[in-house]
């Protein structure tokens, strides 16, 4: 059996090894693209594209750290362009590979990470806030709801030290990026006061429960949030008052890259309106792309949850890089708020 | 002769050096090492990962750690002992009764666990039918506590327990039994005076077997405990993630490893010659 099944792979693999299509190496987050993407892109270049995904900038970063990964494009969050860059570990981006850069939204042609998009493309952004059931009243409306007793055993946090501490510091006033020990010391003390009512500490997966009515309000992000309102009308989203966190996820080229121009015309795709337009529909994220947007049904492409409004936007706060010093002493909070 | 053995024990030397000796010289060096800002080790050499694990945060986790490890243990051999006596009487149906605590190993692990989340959510099967039934009016808070966790983990790691305990059963000489049966002993008392005592290395080893696991667990207090509860396992993937502390993860994961090898090479001295397993 074993035997007949390696005479049949074997013609496949003598043609892998005839074929000598350029290959070019995607590393990016999950459902991040739709499922025509690749193939497509395939089809029109010519090209042969591994693609893989993964879950978490960490994970990313681990394995292109070594400047000798084999990815040739990967999505680094906003606050990463940075450090990424000052490692040495990016491409300059060559404009005029990238046409389609004049889709992006105003917004994000003049990023705060990266002011010219010398480095990086932004792909998706999103924004950090409260899923809740209508059933609540009065709905919440900050984050200082979420500290309500009547909420207790009905309401999760994200499994995340940066939106945590981050909705914590916002509670009390302070910026989300904040590196003061007596800032961050009290947060932890906020999140501690606020560990006896949670239900637990779920990331995507609470989904599911809140659609279910099993939670009554949840942090969330707004990709997740969408995706649980298409599926129950009797769910809302809030962008917190005191303010709330965003983040951007950007296509770079690593410096290791063999294939640049490959890399840049497959970003090239990425931006363009159709492509654009149908990974929204498959992954219910706030694109970049305003042509892509264009396409959209009005129902997705006025969703106040993925695309608010210019003065809800202004509360938002973007994540930055921190000095050690502050990222330690968030490691040691969290590990105390969750040792509580 | 000599030359022989050394041949035939060649390629388990290569196999042990290259998979376990080189990757823990690896994890030796980083916990030396300074944590890079953004993951990873950079120089100088320091001793501060090695001195933060004394922070007393740390040991309230490790303590925390060996109590639910040991509570599971415990339940373990409270329901493991019976039913490896159970299947090691079972005389031709044995083997069949082997297979069905095997059974749950070809699923994974990972799904299992979601299994029992599905079980145990408030809108669940366990809180519709206790519901159903009138015995609770309201859902019971099943899931995301230290409860869970300890279900979680006695599930996992259940079948460790049984099939060394059945392997010095399966060998115990009924004739002692009828020999205590005639000098008297009622069927308790040679449990606990004949049966119990000549088991003690099926029950070393199948204590072993699920204590060491279930101490570095990471994946049932993060699911069953919804990171409520942190465990040594959880903190150790922490360092290596959200952290990016590699030097402290690696510091903490060879402290673990030395403390269960401490620990492993008492029961051995205290198993003298009978042996391990």
């Amino acid at each position: 059996m074993k035997r007949r099944a390696f005479l049949v792979a074997l013609p496949a693999l003598a043609s892998c090894a005839r074929s000598r299509r350029p290959r070019l190496n995607v590393f990016n987050w999950s459902n991040y693209v739709a499922p025509g993407t690749v193939p497509n892109f395939e089809a029109e270049s010519g090209a042969q594209v591994r693609y893989a995904i993964y879950e978490s900038n960490e994970e990313m970063l681990a394995r292109v750290m070594s400047g000798n990964s084999g990815w040739d494009v990967v999505f680094p969050s906003n606050y990463l362009v940075s450090p990424l860059r000052e490692m040495g570990l990016l491409s300059r981006l060559r404009r005029e590979w990238i046409p389609n850069l004049s889709n992006l939204d105003p917004r994000f042609r003049a990023p705060d990470w990266d002011p010219q998009l010398d480095w990086s493309a932004p792909y998706m952004w999103g924004a950090c806030g409260i899923l809740y059931s209508r059933r609540l009243t009065p709905a919440p409306a900050r984050w200082a709801d979420l500290w309500d007793q009547r909420l207790s055993g009905r309401v999760t946090m994200l499994d995340d030290p940066g939106e945590v501490l981050g909705a914590c510091l916002q509670k009390l006033g302070h910026p989300i990026n904040s590196t003061d020990p007596a800032q961050l010391r009290a947060a932890g003390r906020e999140a501690i006061a606020q560990k006896r009512l949670l239900r637990a500490y779920l990331n995507a997966e609470v989904r599911d429960q809140v659609v279910a009515g099993d939670v009554l309000a949840a942090q969330m992000w707004a990709t997740t949030a969408q995706q649980a309102i298409d599926v129950s009308s009797n769910l809302a989203f809030a962008f917190p008052a005191e303010g709330f966190s965003l983040y951007a996820d950007n296509a770079v080229v690593l410096r290791e890259s063999k294939r640049p121009e490959l890399a840049h015309r497959f970003i090239d795709y990425l931006l363009g309106p159709r492509a654009g337009a149908d990974i929204v529909l498959a992954s219910r994220t706030a694109t970049t792309n305003r042509a892509a947007q264009a396409l959209l049904p009005d129902a997705v492409r006025n969703s106040p949850t993925l695309y608010p409004s210019p003065e809800v936007l202004r509360r938002g706060e973007w994540f930055r890089a921190l000095p050690p010093a502050a990222q330690r002493l968030r490691d040691r909070l969290w590990t105390e708020i969750k040792s509580a | 002769m000599n030359r022989l053995r050394n041949a035939f024990l060649a390629p388990a030397w290569v196999v042990f050096t290259l998979l376990f000796f080189a990757p823990l010289a690896v994890i030796a060096a980083y916990s030396l090492a300074t944590r890079g800002t953004y993951g990873g080790v950079s120089a100088p050499a320091s001793l501060e990962s090695w001195v933060r694990l004394a922070d007393p945060l740390y040991l309230v986790i490790l303590l925390r750690s060996f109590a639910l490890a040991g509570v599971a243990t415990f339940i373990c051999l409270l329901l493991g002992f019976p039913l490896a006596l159970f299947i090691a009487r079972a005389g031709a149906r044995r083997n069949l009764y082997l297979q069905l605590v095997i059974v749950p190993f070809w699923t994974s692990f990972l799904v299992r666990t979601y299994a029992w989340m599905f079980l145990l959510r408030e809108t669940g099967l366990v809180n519709s039918a206790l519901m159903a039934l009138g015995l609770t009016r309201e859902p019971l808070p099943l899931l995301y506590n230290n409860g869970a966790v300890i279900l979680g983990l006695v599930y996992g790691y259940l079948p460790f327990m049984v099939l060394p305990l059945y392997a010095t059963l399966e060998r115990m000489d009924r004739a002692l039994l009828e020999a205590a049966a005639d000098l008297g002993a009622r069927s308790w008392s040679a449990l606990w005076r004949v049966v119990i005592p000549l088991s003690a290395p099926g029950i070393r080893a199948g204590s072993v077997l699920v204590f060491i696991p279930c101490l570095g667990a990471y994946l049932t207090p993060d699911l069953m405990g919804g990171g409520k509860t942190i465990m040594i396992g959880n903190l150790v993937q922490n360092q290596f993630t959200t952290a990016r502390d590699w030097p402290f993860g690696s510091a903490l994961s060879l402290a673990l490893m030395v403390i269960v090898m401490v620990l492993l090479m008492a029961l051995v001295r205290r198993g003298g010659e009978e042996g391990m397993l």
